[in-house]
């Protein structure tokens, strides 16, 4: 991949840390969902986790990416607290693939061209066809709206705008889901290919084949 | 020459078609009754102290006090259009208040000075008159805007977060709101510019009209105003979207719950 974004510190020894959550509390309308919870993944490692429904997986993307806030603890990004003060730089470093791809409305190319646009990113023909392929993607899609995608259209889609975006951090959250079992296998193996920091989120067996992944699993 | 003044046994003459009115509601278990008695008790209160005050106002013709008025009159609508967003009043009169008065302001004072061209620009037989008339056209527009832009960021907070993770800029991420909501704003005055004097003969029209002006003055004084009313229907919906963003969400982007009154 091309014109990976650099990290803010891009001088820092492949095992620096580059998210550490920190005896965080948390607690939603009464219910806690995290206690003194501590968690550190090292830069390019690819973590997997594996739980149950509703213990506060999809929480740990939201809190990284600011959308949430804290009771107690620290939640750290490439050693920037989240605040209003590093929030821009955090969230350029942060690609989050969320489970149902929550994509606004409108046709996916000029959708695609914005978001590209906003990030001051540019690319070529031949990269956006090389992964359309990949993604097993025909080209027609790029015209179409996003309402009208399948479930696994969807998910290619978010999949091509991450790889377009190329930002140093990958959140996904089940990014498998309604992908065939060959795709699956592909894409997992790229993914996990990647000099990447990737935390994943999901109920499927597959990533969990691959030896370069390492797994958190929470009860 | 003026309107033929109405004696109030005459205006009290139209209370006659209030009685099938009332009847027909009762047959029909119409629950608005006693609504449309309060609003109508209303209506002629409120507008008994109008006149009462006008007139004091009229006659005293200062400057200062014009102006307090205005305010008052700002304020008030401020309260009105909240209430009817469902917004907190704490958290948005003051947005709101700047968002109305600058464009009231300057195009109320531009109304005065270079189309009516008068010399005391706080005459109050202009400025509260006309006032009133550009402040009451334009709270239908900031109300629609701006509910339907937070209402609608409300209803799509994980699209909007998504965007906001994606472009990595709020204002991006907003946009589709915005335009949706502007678009909904003012809609309504364009389509009444496009159909005024076919469907309906506005207010400030036929005022003029019984008050003794010649029709082709009237008409010019019309579209003056129409102009005036769309200019802060415009300004004022998009002022009152931008002034909010500060107290609508936080820091982190991420629209505050809390602005919203609870539905009981």
């Amino acid at each position: 991949m091309n014109n990976i974004p650099e990290p803010v510190n891009n001088h820092a020894p492949k095992s620096q840390t580059m998210i550490k959550f920190e005896s965080v509390c948390l607690s939603l309308q009464g219910k806690e969902i995290l206690t003194n919870f501590d968690l550190t993944i090292l830069k390019n490692e690819k973590v997997l986790i594996q739980g149950k429904s509703g213990i506060g997986k999809t929480t740990l993307f939201k809190l990284l990416l600011g959308f949430g806030t804290i009771d107690k603890g620290k939640v750290i990004f490439n050693g920037c607290k989240i605040s209003k003060a590093h929030i821009t730089g955090i969230r350029e470093q942060i690609f989050y693939l969320s489970q149902d791809i929550d994509l606004r409305d409108g046709i996916i190319n000029n959708l695609i061209n914005e978001i590209l646009k906003a990030n001051s990113i540019s690319y070529k023909n031949d990269k956006l066809n090389e992964l359309l392929t990949f993604l097993d993607l025909n080209i027609g899609i790029l015209e179409q709206n996003v309402k009208d995608l399948s479930g696994g259209e969807r998910q290619r889609v978010g999949l091509l705008i991450c790889f377009l975006l190329d930002r140093p951090v990958w959140l996904f959250d089940e990014p498998t889901s309604a992908l065939d079992d060959v795709m699956k296998k592909k894409i997992v193996d790229f993914i996990l290919d990647q000099e990447k920091t990737i935390i994943i989120i999901s109920h499927d067996s597959v990533w969990k084949k691959n030896r370069n992944i390492k797994i958190e699993r929470w009860e | 020459m003026g309107a033929q003044d109405l004696n109030f046994l005459s205006l009290a003459s139209l209370l006659v078609f209030l009685i099938p009115i009332i009847y027909f509601n009762t047959r029909l278990k119409l629950v608005i009754n006693k609504t449309l008695i309060t609003s109508i008790i209303r209506m002629c209160v409120q507008l008994g102290f109008v006149g009462v005050y006008l007139e004091f106002l009229f006659k005293l013709n200062s400057p200062l006090l014009n102006s307090v008025y205005l305010l008052i009159m700002i304020s008030i609508a401020c309260q009105s259009i909240i209430r009817s967003c469902n917004l907190k009043f704490k958290l948005f009169f003051v947005p709101l208040f700047f968002s109305l008065l600058i464009p009231f302001v300057v195009i109320l004072f531009f109304f005065n000075a270079v189309v009516v061209r008068i010399d005391n620009l706080f005459e109050a037989k202009y400025l509260i008159p006309i006032g009133g008339m550009l402040l009451g056209n334009s709270l239908r527009s900031i109300i629609i805007g701006l509910s339907n832009f937070y209402a609608g960021i409300q209803k799509d907070e994980k699209v909007y977060l998504y965007s906001v993770s994606l472009f990595n800029n709020r204002m991006q991420a907003l946009k589709p709101y915005f335009l949706q909501s502007f678009s909904a704003a003012i809609a309504p005055i364009i389509a009444s510019m496009a159909t005024i004097g076919l469907v309906s003969l506005p207010g400030m029209m036929t005022g003029q009209i019984l008050g003794g002006s010649i029709p082709a003055v009237a008409i010019k004084y019309q579209i003056a105003i129409m102009f005036s009313i769309f200019y802060i229907e415009y300004f004022s919906t998009m002022l009152a979207v931008i002034f909010s963003l500060k107290v609508g969400f936080n820091e982190l982007d991420v629209l505050n719950q809390d602005i919203f009154v609870a539905n009981e």
